[in-house]
């Protein structure tokens, strides 16, 4: 795994892989959750979302580097 | 009852996601800053500045850009006339002062044969100093036809080390002077990798550590390991103006940028297909030995 990234010419880390992976994921994710209703066992919806954002970044990230 | 236990369950959720995100991004944030890794590696290499070491006319280029050279190649070559007049007159000077030095020797001997009498002691003593002085002056003449014929030598401008030439601009027809570099030799042997950490990492880096190093932008990986770590860098915030006062630039005392520090890396194995090129950019791993021990 290229730790670069050439996005139109200019490398990046592939941190930002794990950033749109984790964002399609969670988005994946909230539709499931929606759907089955299981928003209902849920404190703050937002604040699960977020730290379900945050977990889904990281763990990509980590199977990077 | 039944009420409160949903609502204990609700929250306990929320908490443990938001407990293992903070966890979680802990773990990329001690592993993407804190681990010895850079992105701003270089590869180096140690380039000779060919010069002549002779002044004069350069007549022929025997190279061509980027080629490979030997050690011993031709390189240059400068115009030997002057040099082979030069050396004429040194060797005419050289045999005239032999001439010399035989007129002188026999004068003495035929001194040193004839008794008070004929001759005083003081013009037999000066013969047998003659002698030697103009031994001495054969000697002289002797180093500066042996210099005349270095020079002539010299004329050739071998490559020093194997390597390639690089942005070759010397042509024929261009004055070269003594000790003036001419072209640049890269030496083949030379390569390594800088690898500029951050100062907070250096802890982390130990000679003799193997590292990891990837090419930008390609799958390339290199291996190596850790050489040597500088110890120094110049204090940027503190150069001294024309009147050597400090001139100390103002900073932020909230935002700090860390050091770079260069830490050298011996190549030991180069993957087939790589061209190291003295200047790319790479990224550099260390792999600190105590933990590829556990």
């Amino acid at each position: 795994m290229p730790r670069e990234l050439a996005l139109l010419d200019a490398l990046v880390p592939a941190l930002i892989l794990a950033f749109a992976g984790g964002l399609a994921l969670s988005w994946l994710l909230d539709q499931v959750f929606t759907i089955s209703g299981l928003y209902r066992h849920i404190w703050y919806r937002a604040l699960f979302r977020l730290g379900l954002f945050i977990c889904l970044v990281c763990s990509l990230g980590l199977m990077i580097y | 009852m039944k009420e409160m236990h949903k609502q204990i369950l609700r929250v306990s959720i929320t908490l443990l996601i938001v407990g293992l995100a903070v966890l979680l991004g802990h773990m990329l944030w001690v592993r993407y800053m804190d681990s010895p890794w850079t992105r701003d590696g270089r590869v180096r290499a140690d380039v000779v500045n060919v010069a002549s070491d002779i002044p004069g006319l350069v007549t022929e280029v025997a190279v061509r850009d980027n080629q490979y050279v030997k050690k011993g190649d031709l390189l240059f070559r400068i115009d030997t006339e002057r040099y082979h007049h030069t050396l004429t007159e040194t060797g005419a000077r050289l045999e005239q002062r032999k001439i010399t030095l035989a007129l002188k020797r026999g004068q003495s001997t035929r001194r040193a044969m004839l008794d008070d009498q004929v001759i005083s002691r003081e013009d037999r003593e000066d013969a047998d100093l003659i002698t030697l002085a103009a031994k001495a002056d054969l000697d002289q003449a002797v180093a500066e036809h042996e210099h005349a014929r270095l020079d002539l030598k010299r004329t050739e401008v071998r490559a020093p080390v194997d390597g390639w030439i690089s942005n070759l601009l010397v042509r024929p027809g261009d004055y070269a002077q003594a000790g003036e570099a001419k072209l640049a030799l890269i030496d083949q042997k030379s390569y390594w990798i800088y690898g500029y950490f951050e100062e907070h990492k250096l802890a982390l880096i130990h000679v003799n550590d193997p590292a990891e190093i990837r090419m930008l932008g390609t799958d390339f990986v290199l291996r190596g390991h850790v050489e040597s770590i500088a110890r120094g860098i110049t204090d940027r915030d503190n150069p001294t103006d024309v009147r050597l006062l400090a001139n100390v630039n103002p900073s932020f005392n909230w935002v700090r940028l860390a050091q770079r520090v260069p830490v050298r890396i011996h190549i030991d194995e180069i993957p087939e297909g790589v061209v190291l090129v003295a200047g790319m950019t790479c990224s550099v791993i260390i792999h600190p030995a105590s933990s590829s021990k556990s």
